[in-house]
């Protein structure tokens, strides 16, 4: 009897340990498949919402010059149709991996481009489109995240090879190879100290072509020019079979006072041009004299000069009581505008900010971040940015959780 | 003992059970719960390589052409290095049993592995000549003249930068293929015999009533010295003003249910004749011109509705600013291949309210209404006439006058055969990912 107990309570206990093991068990594929399912949902979201953005302007269409706050999101050029971006939206995204820029005169903060010394983009965060916003036009706050990254699908890096006479190597690569036998056009702006009215500064520009090697790269000559004498900076453009891209070097021969310009207004195309130890403070601050210019990229990939109206030549300097520049740049065509200026005739230097990102291939990063997240979905295209080729790669999150008992 | 013995036999059925099922349950690789949309990318790819129209140019190359080895290394250049790719082209034949004949093949890998995906371009020759074949406004009868008013003998105003004969000239380039009978009214004596209904050409298509009539002057609109600069007729002498003839202009649209169109800012805001007013000028210094104001529009909107005239120098005009083409008008732009800016900006926008005062109804939004404000829009008359009003700031855009006459009346294009024979290529770009589970 005793036997028949304890059998029953073996065989009871084991069958009920059993039967729970199993139901973890089954429970943990249903789960699995559950959670694949998801993931298979948020790659689908996250190239749906990919072709939103690059499938259409915004509304109001034309809100990436006009200043206005759209109230649908959209990077599309309107002037265009298909994956063509446009390179003022661009401009107005908040860069997420920049640092934030004060500026005391105006009393706003700005987004931050900035790939070098004297090449940078900045913002003010009153007319950038942050993320929450760009999330809620979209429909996917609280629901999603998401990471837009555009870069540049041609990287063209430029070296100095000797600097008296100037030598310059240029090395044009791909996403996934060098970019061999492609045309370069390149244009040196040189900065004369000397050269301009009065004491402000001038500058010379020589344009020429070349074509890379097997490998992607070139070598341009400047008999003539002396690279540790005059500050100058070099523009190229390289294009085959399509595919566009532009890279720039510049050698500045004085760093300690320069001009660092903001953008103020994107209808108007006002940009403020400030002393840069009001921005970045530094040492051995002084006044400096500058003049600016419009370049504009055409389309057989040559820069043509578009003189600038009142203030395209000034002087600034640091401190209170002692007020930025500005200057209005006419025309929402892409363009560079260079800022060469000068402290006396053998210190001087030229700074450059992209009208348009495109012009000079600046990076856009806008959105979240995403790690520690569960998942990730990502999807890419091919885009194009006033004709020069860029990878548009979105990443996206779900943010309601991944539970599937809720 | 047998009940733990029954218990381990039910174990291991349940055991058996987990086993197939799991073994059926096959959960997909994560490359195939997330994948990368590679039928876009190579459709994107595409496009890129075909922004200056290079591809086109490259695949019409013979196969041994060193365009070829540009392509592929812009291909590879242009790809993420764990995308492999065959990009085939194949000809086009419209004429024989098999419809594509693969011309040229290039790739990076020996395979795509296991999964990959494709787009497809098809691209045209440059020396593709198709013909495209417009209806005849008016060729089914009813109307189908434009006249253009490009009167030496007038100045225009508003049209800064432009002289009116080089506006007729451009309009009647963009609008002559689509109508009868495209007829330039060379001087305002010519205009005198249209206001009687006198044909001014031998065109044997030419049709006075039901035409189209283009004013290229801007806010100013020609006057015929003569009969219609006459007291009572196109001169109130009481107000001493030639709003007069502004409503006489009115009166000759309804009764020829003629289409009167103003290409930019307040209509018939001027007249003008430099014989006429040879010692007179619109208050703005220009000679040959003389203002009547808001009264001129006015004037002609009472003569199209058959009113009494009256002199009333209201001005009707609001500026709603920036302004956009309806969707109507863009949907259009890509059937007729006419492509102005998508914004303007308008400051002579007339009111909603002149469609009940006139009896008017607004067949053809040019662009969307703001408000209470029609930047252009066309107007009908019942039972006839009608105008075309472009309320936009200066500088004056003729192709938005075309696009929207071409709206409003909608004739078709007939386009040829597309795909000749060696002249269509096909190209199949086709991706496939490396690496990765």
């Amino acid at each position: 009897m005793a036997g028949a107990t304890i059998d029953h309570l073996v065989s009871v206990t084991v069958f009920i340990g059993a039967i729970l093991l199993f139901i973890s068990l089954f429970n943990q594929t249903i789960q699995t498949a559950i959670i694949y399912q998801r993931h298979r949902y948020i790659a689908s979201k996250c190239t749906d919402l990919l072709d939103n953005m690059m499938l259409n302007p915004g509304y109001p269409m034309n809100w990436s010059i006009s200043g206005e706050d759209p109230t649908s999101f959209g990077l599309q050029d309107p002037e265009f149709t298909q994956y063509r971006l446009s390179p003022f939206s661009l401009m107005r995204l908040d860069y997420t991996s920049g640092t934030p820029v004060y500026y005391p005169k105006t009393g706003q903060w700005y987004s931050n481009i900035t790939v070098g010394f004297g090449q940078s983009l900045l913002v003010p965060y009153a007319q950038a489109i942050n993320y929450s916003t760009a999330a809620k036009l979209l429909g996917v706050n609280n629901t999603f995240g998401f990471s837009l990254t555009i870069s540049p699908i041609i990287t063209i890096s430029i070296s100095e090879v000797r600097t008296n006479p100037l030598k310059i190597s240029v090395n044009v690569l791909g996403t996934g190879f060098p970019l061999a036998n492609a045309n370069v056009s390149y244009c040196l702006i040189i900065v004369k100290a000397t050269g301009g009215d009065g004491s402000y500064p001038a500058y010379t520009l020589n344009y020429g072509t070349n074509m890379t090697d097997d490998e992607g790269k070139t070598l341009l000559d400047f008999p003539s020019f002396n690279g540790e004498e005059e500050s100058f900076v070099i523009i190229a453009y390289a294009h085959m079979s399509g595919l566009v891209g532009v890279g720039y070097h510049e050698n500045v021969r004085y760093t300690e006072s320069y001009v660092v310009p903001f953008v103020a207004d994107f209808e108007n195309g006002t940009i403020l041009l400030a002393h840069s130890w009001d921005v970045h403070e530094g040492s051995n601050p002084a006044e400096i004299a500058y003049n600016a210019t419009f370049i504009l990229l055409t389309e057989d990939f040559t820069l043509r000069e578009m003189p600038l109206g009142v203030g395209a030549i000034g002087k600034i300097n640091y401190g209170e009581g002692k007020p930025y520049q500005s200057v209005n740049i006419s025309t929402h065509n892409p363009g560079i505008l260079a800022i060469t200026y000068r402290k006396s005739a053998v210190e001087s230097g030229i700074v450059l900010m992209p009208w348009g990102i495109s012009t000079m291939a600046f990076p856009v990063e806008f959105g979240g971040y995403s790690a520690g997240k569960e998942w990730v979905a990502t999807d890419t295209r091919q885009v194009l940015v006033n004709g020069i080729a860029y990878q548009a790669k979105l990443a996206l999150w779900s943010l309601e959780g991944y539970q599937v008992i809720s | 003992m047998m009940r733990t013995v029954e218990v381990l036999l039910v174990i291991i059925i349940i055991t058996a059970a987990f086993l197939i099922a799991s073994l059926y349950a096959v959960l997909p690789q994560p490359r195939q719960v997330s994948p990368l949309n590679l039928r876009r990318l190579a459709l994107t790819t595409l496009q890129t390589l075909d922004v200056n129209y290079d591809l086109s140019k490259t695949v019409f190359n013979e196969t041994d052409n060193a365009a070829w080895g540009k392509l592929q290394i812009a291909l590879s250049a242009c790809l993420p290095p764990n995308i492999v790719y065959n990009l085939t082209v194949y000809e086009v034949r419209s004429t024989e049993a098999q419809l594509y004949n693969m011309m040229k093949s290039i790739s990076n890998a020996e395979n795509l592995g296991v999964g990959s995906d494709a787009a497809s371009y098809l691209v045209a020759s440059s020396n593709v000549t198709s013909q495209v074949v417009r209806e005849k406004i008016g060729e089914h009868g009813g109307g189908g003249t434009l006249y253009i008013l490009n009167c030496s003998d007038s100045n225009g105003w508003w049209i800064t930068g432009y002289t009116a004969q080089k506006l007729a000239e451009d309009l009647y380039n963009l609008l002559s293929p689509y109508f009868q009978a495209a007829i330039m009214v060379q001087n305002t004596t010519q205009l005198g015999q249209l206001l009687n209904g006198t044909k001014i050409s031998s065109s044997a298509y030419e049709n006075v009533t039901n035409a189209v009539v283009i004013n290229t002057l801007g806010e100013a609109v020609p006057i015929p010295s003569g009969y219609y600069a006459s007291t009572g007729v196109g001169y109130d002498s009481v107000q001493n003003s030639y709003a007069r003839y502004c409503y006489a202009l009115g009166q000759r649209v309804r009764q020829y249910n003629w289409t009167f169109a103003s290409i930019v800012g307040y209509p018939m805001y001027y007249v003008c004749n430099t014989g006429l007013f040879s010692t007179d000028q619109n208050n703005w210094g220009i000679y040959g011109m003389k203002q009547v104001g808001a009264a001129g529009f006015n004037g002609f909107l009472r003569g199209l509705d058959n009113q009494a005239y009256s002199y009333d120098s209201n001005w009707i005009t609001g500026e709603p600013g920036v302004v956009y083409l309806s969707s109507e008008t863009l949907n259009y732009c890509n059937y007729y291949g006419i492509y102005p800016s998508p914004y303007h900006t308008s400051t002579r926008a007339l009111p909603t309210s002149i469609i009940n005062t006139y009896h008017l109804t607004v067949t053809t939004y040019i662009f969307s209404q703001t408000s209470n404000r029609l930047p252009g829009a066309i107007y009908r008359h019942a039972p006839s006439g009608g105008f075309l009003a472009l309320g936009l700031a200066r500088t004056p855009d003729i192709r938005l006058t075309a696009l929207g006459l071409l709206c409003d009346y909608k004739p078709r294009i007939y386009r040829s055969e597309y795909t000749v024979a060696g002249t269509s290529r096909l190209i199949i770009l086709q991706l496939g990912q490396v690496g990765g589970v």
